[in-house]
């Protein structure tokens, strides 16, 4: 019997090894994302007041900040709206933006009004960056318009104060800023201001095209490309526009999405700007407060065959884990999608078709976008909001997209088993990315063209672990926007990621970095190098928790 | 390799050229030079015996009767025993190497064959000794085109007929299929536009002309079309019309057509490939891809297919295979600028930025508002740590690409 026992025991190992190697391991659950905006009581839709005229900014309407403005630990939302054209102005409350107070059981409360940012007296607001550039411990808001953009102070009480005019934050009131991003580009521990432009615009200046008596949205071509502007921050709630004298005066574009990394790794933040129709920039930071545009030597001007597209969103994040942020953006249906993987800190390689990337995304008109890891596995997946620009066509209403990272070498598209409240088809403009439940996965929040925004909670229900860190900067500026952490886990798997709000088009995401672990729960190390230059590691840190860390002071 | 005609179905051979022909007839001499073959015997060392004895009688008759060699391969070459007949006039050039004829009529067999590289070798030696012979460069010619050779066929046609223009009515059509093949139909165009008055109706030249007309922008493709479908329904008005279309961003019409076409007549030459262009541009790479593929099946030297795929392959970093396709595009058309960048490109995708300038620097001396050719040797010079030629070719770029900005729009949404 003993004997038979040991003989039984042998053949189960045997045919356990025998399913091991000859079977394919079964693949993690994947998560799935499921809507509930509706279980809230917020009367916003993005609204771009089309009545039949086709005027040239309502393509673009729907920026969305995730971010905490009220310090209660719960990430809350705030979303831009459009206004009545040809007047310009947010005549009636479809038109106001909106700020969603999370009340962390999973439904929002609309406080815009109380916090004082309807905007009434705003233009066609586009794109939101949300970043704390007094260092007083509360989020701020900028936010993009047609029209004067609009600096708002969190005054901690949950409301805000317009301080545009005495902040030196100017610009000419016909140029149209379409997106915006916190940095600090000279390291002296104060968030400083990039606003992407995209043309000068007025309702009255603006076009109308049409064919056979339809009208449709112009090509951009038809409006004058123009510059980016970049603002320091003087300290005492006070700006300077510098973007002459720091070098972004003369490389005239049509920006969209803005992305910010250290992308040669020399500690000073680099600036991404996807441009329509016109060659992408790339700013390499000259640590000496200027930059050098170098689009052309790093090989993100153009994709490969030299062609400009149209750029709309971007991101930077490093999606093989190699140590240095590599680039995406995306653009419309029938061009390519963009991804770069960083070289070693010395130039982009083209990697869209080797990594699927362009089969995947041909056939969506993409805006906002992003690496997102949605299931945790360590490997930072691929999202895209996704919809025509113009209503002609015959799929001008387009789902998401979520291409899942394939041990960073290539992606697999999984858009349409990440749930159905995930492929609603529409014309999809912001979104952000958040975990708004502090459940350690990864959230997504979506505006639509016409509709209400779905805030899609991922079903966190894979088993996998997670670390997200909250970073409180003392030399470095406050949010700590900027810090590149180096993440060991118990295997001596790395992984990195940085600090930043600004990714996808016109919208701002959660602050907080956010690590997927996979299985493993143990976390050997954390290094985090702070704008300042502070290097900070922590030994031994547990997984499934959120981490707040202050800046060390040396 | 292709053992198709390149171009349209009904695209005319050259009459009465003596194309893949022997050039003259001679009376067959007796079967001496063919006796190995009816020899058989059971005992290997008869067979030795036998076989030693008889190449001695055969060196011997080859020595004293050459001509009777050559008369005996050229009655095996009109029997149509190619494989026997190319064995004898080889047998006959060791003798005679300096025969004229004899060189040529194994170029014909050759290529009658379809073994067309070696009957090029065997007309380019013939030539070598009477660069002049129109005959001998209109059999050339034929066999470049036959491997999509198209640049070198048309050179040959075209000093065939400086030399013999009674060459010109055989080759015309000929010429301008590679007219319009190497992209050159302003060229076909002037050939063929004398010739409408006499052959408008005749489909082979309608389907030239149209497509030259279209492929040079000029007014009056459409006419031709409609004369093509005024005799029914037509693959090949369908294709040209698509091709009208596609040139006119009208993507749906395009569509429409150009799938008619292809139903008609998957074998139409070109049809598959205009469909991949337009496939693309719609953002289907994968049907696109497909449809390139199926262009090639039918000839593996059709231009716009083998550049496309060259970069596809590029985009998926498969470069070895790019290289592939681009070499094959550049064979058909030898300078493209077009396949000259992506060749440049896949260089600097690989690392290899000096041959990569090199080829940038030529191409922009050569297409100085090629705008992207400068962008991209931008790139080469910033890598290659030459910022200021960098920055120079940059800026021209940029005033390039400003300049086309400043164009009108176009009636089109993008």
């Amino acid at each position: 019997m003993k004997r038979w026992f040991a003989g039984a025991a042998v053949c189960a190992a045997v045919y356990a090894l025998w399913a091991s190697v000859g079977r394919a391991q079964p693949e993690a659950r994947r998560p799935h994302f499921t809507d509930i905006a509706s279980k809230s009581a917020f009367t916003y839709k993005t609204e771009n007041n089309f009545t039949g005229r086709k005027y040239f900014p309502q393509t673009m309407c729907g920026g969305v900040a995730a971010f905490d403005f009220d310090n209660d630990g719960r990430m809350d939302l705030f979303f831009t709206n459009g206004a009545k054209l040809p007047e310009m102005e947010k005549t009636d409350p479809r038109f106001y933006n909106c700020l969603l107070h999370n009340r962390g059981d999973g439904t929002f409360e609309d406080v815009t009004a109380h916090a004082g940012l309807l905007g009434k007296d705003l233009g066609f607001s586009f794109g939101v960056a949300a970043g704390d550039y007094d260092n007083d411990g509360h989020e701020d808001l900028f936010i993009c318009n047609a029209g004067r953009n609009t600096l708002y102070h969190n005054n901690g009480d949950g409301t805000f104060t317009d301080v545009t005019e005495r902040s030196g934050i100017t610009k000419p009131k016909d140029l149209l800023s379409v997106a915006a991003a916190w940095f600090d580009y000279d390291n002296d521990g104060k968030l400083d201001l990039i606003v992407s432009n995209y043309t000068v615009w007025t309702p009255q200046t603006d076009k109308v095209c049409a064919i056979n008596g339809q009208e449709y949205y112009c090509h951009p071509k038809i409006y004058p490309s123009v510059a980016d502007r970049l603002y320091h921050n003087l300290g005492n709630g006070r700006f300077e526009d510098v973007t002459d004298s720091a070098g972004f005066g003369k490389d005239l574009g049509k920006g969209m999405g803005i992305a910010i990394a250290d992308f040669n790794r020399d500690g000073y933040m680099d600036v991404f700007v996807a441009n329509d129709t016109v060659r992408n920039f790339l700013f390499i930071n000259q640590k000496n407060g200027t930059f050098k545009e170098s689009g052309y030597e790093w090989g993100v001007a153009y994709d490969e065959n030299g062609n400009a597209h149209s750029s709309m969103g971007a991101d930077a994040k490093d999606f093989d884990n190699d140590g240095f942020p590599d680039l995406f953006y995306n653009n419309l249906k029938g061009q390519i999608w963009g991804l770069f993987r960083n070289m070693g800190g010395k130039y982009m390689s083209y990697v869209s078709g080797m990594s699927h990337v362009s089969r995947l995304s041909e056939h969506s008109s993409g805006w906002s976008n992003g690496f997102i890891d949605y299931n945790n596995d360590g490997w930072k997946d691929l999202y895209s909001s996704n919809g025509d620009i113009d209503d002609m066509g015959q799929v001008s209403r387009q789902p998401d997209t979520l291409f899942e990272n394939v041990d960073g070498k290539e992606f697999r598209d999984v858009s349409n088993q990440v749930g159905a409240d995930f492929s609603h088809a529409g014309f999809q403009r912001g979104s952000a990315f958040v975990d708004l439940n502090n459940d350690g996965f990864q959230d997504l929040v979506v505006t639509s063209l016409f509709e209400k925004p779905r805030i899609l909670m991922n079903s966190a229900d894979n088993g996998n672990h997670w670390l997200l860190v909250n970073t409180i900067g003392r030399r470095s500026n406050r949010d700590g926007i900027g810090a590149v952490m180096k993440l060991t886990t118990g295997s001596g798997r790395t992984l990195y990621n940085h600090v930043t709000t600004s990714d996808g088009f016109m919208s701002s995401s959660d602050k907080r970095v956010h690590f997927g672990l996979g299985a493993e729960k143990t976390i050997e190390s954390l290094e985090i190098r702070w704008p300042s230059g502070v290097v900070q590691t922590l030994k031994r840190v547990k997984a499934d928790q959120i981490l707040t860390v202050t800046e060390a002071a040396k | 390799m292709s053992t198709q005609l390149v171009g349209h179905p009904n695209e005319p051979r050259p009459r009465g050229s003596g194309a893949f022909r022997p050039i003259s007839a001679y009376p067959t001499i007796g079967n001496a030079a063919h006796c190995g073959t009816c020899f058989s015997s059971s005992k290997r060392a008869k067979q030795a015996l036998f076989f030693g004895i008889f190449a001695l009688l055969a060196s011997a008759l080859l020595a004293q009767q050459p001509d009777a060699i050559l008369k005996h391969a050229i009655a095996l070459h009109q029997a149509g025993d190619l494989d026997a007949a190319i064995k004898a006039y080889r047998d006959y050039l060791a003798v005679e190497p300096d025969s004229l004829q004899a060189r040529s009529n194994l170029g014909a067999a050759l290529a009658r064959a379809g073994r067309y590289d070696e009957a090029i070798a065997e007309y380019n030696a013939g030539l070598q000794k009477s660069p002049d012979n129109p005959a001998l460069l209109m059999n050339l010619g034929l066999a470049y085109y036959k491997t999509g050779r198209h640049a070198e066929a048309a050179a040959r046609f075209e000093r065939a007929v400086t030399l013999s223009p009674q060459f010109k009515d055989q080759v015309t059509l000929l010429l301008a299929a590679c007219y319009n093949n190497l992209g050159r139909y302003k060229d076909a165009v002037a050939l063929l536009a004398p010739l409408e008055k006499d052959k408008a109706g005749d489909a082979g030249f309608d389907y030239l002309y149209g497509t030259a007309l279209i492929g040079d922008g000029q007014e009056g493709g459409a006419a031709v079309i409609n004369r093509i479908l005024s005799h029914g329904d037509s693959a090949e008005a369908y294709l040209l019309r698509g091709t009208l279309e596609l040139t006119a961003h009208d993507r749906d019409a395009a569509r429409a057509d150009l799938e008619k076409a292809v139903a008609l007549n998957a074998r139409l030459p070109g049809a598959h490939a205009r469909l991949g262009e337009l496939l693309l541009v719609l953002g289907e790479s994968e049907r696109a891809r497909v449809a390139f593929t199926q262009e090639l099946a039918l000839d593996p030297d059709e231009f716009t297919s083998n550049l496309n795929m060259g970069v596809l392959a590029k985009e998926d970093q498969a470069y070895v295979e790019a290289r592939r396709y681009l070499e094959r595009a550049l064979r058909t058309r030898p300078n493209d600028p077009g396949v000259r960048y992506q060749m440049a490109n896949v260089d600097l995708a690989t690392g290899n930025l000096e041959p990569a300038r090199q080829s940038l620097e030529t191409l922009t001396k050569e297409s100085p508002d090629f705008a992207e050719a400068h962008a991209t040797l931008a790139t080469v010079y910033y890598r290659m740590n030459r910022s200021a030629d960098g920055d120079r070719e940059r800026a021209i770029s940029q005033k390039l690409m400003d300049q086309r900005d400043a164009l009108p729009a176009g009636t089109k949404p993008r």
